[in-house]
């Protein structure tokens, strides 16, 4: 043996293997030290510390955190009294939301329909009634026949003062309708010529359609709008004549002092263009029995 | 934990009833507490308080049992201490004289004998030197109770790497129990 050599008992104390670490610790072990469920005589070396420290740290509260219980139930009664807690059971924002979104879109749908129809003139026809009555209180320019019985065309702008003017005060045609001087010997569709010329009824020409066979059958009807009758009423029980301060529904001027005279010729003052037509322009037209055809033309 | 009459109590609660909204304060604010003097030291009692706000104006909208209820109330803690370093990042930092910091306390010094008698307070002050990860993963399944998988959802992380987080925090625990801190900390707690 040489002189270098280790003794025999040095070799014997080297370790063989190295130690196993002494805080190993495994999956199960770790789960019962976090859940508390580890005795303390039970744990490995090295934790029963930690186990304890967990203990500590997961104790029983102490009166200093407990101490805000006043200041939370004050919060929670502010609260309630601003009525901003959200009762339990109330549907979700979103589905709130969804549903909002659906009625949007339904109106939009509505209205986009709607639109189209009207400008295709696939309208219903009530519904195409309605819209002209509507549009007829706007803008009287554009006599249509109507399938209401109370609702005429106006009578011819060249009838002396009471053109442009319904029985319902409408207002007098604007200067620049063409056919506005025509009597009663042209034709009594002019109202609705009139119209077609300023408004391109060219546009709808099943509109036009319409429009040519009421006004065709409209010669009676247009006499009896232009006739009053004895007891000065449009037939529907109104009276054909302005109120007293002569302004009516319409825009037309001072009634004519004899009025009740006129029958048949409303109450509006002549249009800017309306004067010149011939004498026979303010005579009556008679009634005939062929109102009623008008009426259902449609 | 309220147990059975847990869904009674929370009912009333979210109907403005102080007395059901007491019981689940007592049981979670202790909790909360020490979450947040773990994770946030400093401004746990704000944040506490604007977790509780956060709750009485949602919880008509929770449904669940008292565990997805406990859950559910962290993660709104969780949200709220990121609110507070958010805010505290935009603050600036004023440094404090050395001096000024309290020294940690010698083995044989008094005040170790005080924080015998707080050892919650002392074991969440070792818990909080841990590296926050850990320290979090820890207080979330020991303090508040929750499972490795809500506490996964909580901290957005896999709940293997949960499970590691925890596992490597009660290591270093161990290790400071047994080195470091070993005697003060065997008698704090």
């Amino acid at each position: 043996m040489a002189a270098d050599d280790a003794w025999s008992a040095e070799i014997k104390r080297l370790p063989l293997a190295p130690d196993p670490d002494p805080l190993a610790l495994d999956d199960d072990l770790a789960e019962r030290l976090l859940d508390g469920d580890l005795p303390l005589d039970q744990a490995p070396p090295g934790y029963a510390q930690v186990a304890s420290l967990l203990a500590a740290a997961a104790g029983p509260p102490t009166p200093a955190e407990l101490a805000g219980r006043e200041a939370a139930l004050a919060e929670l009664r502010a609260m309630a009294r601003a009525g901003r807690a959200i009762p339990r059971g109330s549907g979700r924002p979103g589905r709130r939301r969804r549903v909002g979104l659906l009625v949007a879109v339904a109106v939009c749908g509505l209205s986009t329909t709607g639109i189209a129809a009207a400008t295709t003139g696939t309208l219903p026809d009530p519904i195409r009634d309605t819209a002209r009555r509507i549009l007829a209180t706007v803008d009287d320019t554009a006599p249509m026949p109507s399938t209401t019985p109370g609702r005429r065309p106006a009578p011819s702008p060249g009838d002396g003062p009471a053109v442009g003017a319904t029985s319902e005060g409408q207002r007098p045609r604007p200067a620049g309708v063409p056919e506005a001087t025509a009597g009663p010997g042209t034709s009594n569709d002019q109202p609705c010529r009139a119209s077609k010329a300023r408004k391109g009824a060219d546009k709808n020409k099943k509109l036009n359609a319409v429009t040519s066979q009421a006004a065709g059958d409209a010669d009676n009807v247009t006499s009896e709008c232009q006739n009053s009758r004895p007891d000065g009423t449009d037939g529907n029980g109104r009276d054909k004549h302005p109120p007293s301060d002569g302004h009516g529904r319409g825009q037309g001027s001072e009634p004519p002092p004899d009025a009740g005279s006129k029958s048949g010729q409303g109450q509006a003052g002549p249009p800017p263009n309306g004067g010149g037509g011939s004498p026979e322009k303010g005579r009556p037209i008679e009634t005939g029995p062929r109102r009623t055809s008008f009426s259902t033309s449609r | 934990m309220i147990g059975p009459g847990f869904p009674a109590v929370l009912t009333a609660a979210a109907g403005g009833d102080e007395d059901a909204f007491g019981v689940l304060w007592h049981d979670l604010q202790p909790r909360l507490l020490r979450y947040f003097k773990v994770i946030a030291p400093g401004a746990a009692e704000d944040l506490a308080s604007e977790t509780w706000l956060a709750v009485i104006r949602a919880v008509g909208r929770f449904q669940g049992d008292e565990a997805a209820f406990r859950a559910w109330v962290f993660t709104i803690a969780r949200h709220k201490a990121r609110d507070g370093w958010r805010r505290a990042a935009r603050r600036p930092v004023q440094e404090l004289p050395a001096t000024s910091l309290a020294e940690p306390p010698a083995p044989d010094d008094p005040a170790a004998t005080v924080l015998e008698d707080a050892s919650t307070q002392a074991a969440l002050a070792l818990i909080a030197t841990l590296p926050a990860g850990q320290a979090e993963a820890v207080v979330l399944r020991v303090v508040a109770g929750l499972e490795v998988t809500q506490v996964a959802e909580i901290m957005d992380k896999r709940p293997n790497t949960v499970r590691v987080l925890t596992h490597r925090g009660l290591r270093r625990l161990a290790e400071r129990l047994g080195a470091d801190h070993g005697p003060r900390a065997r008698r704090a707690v």
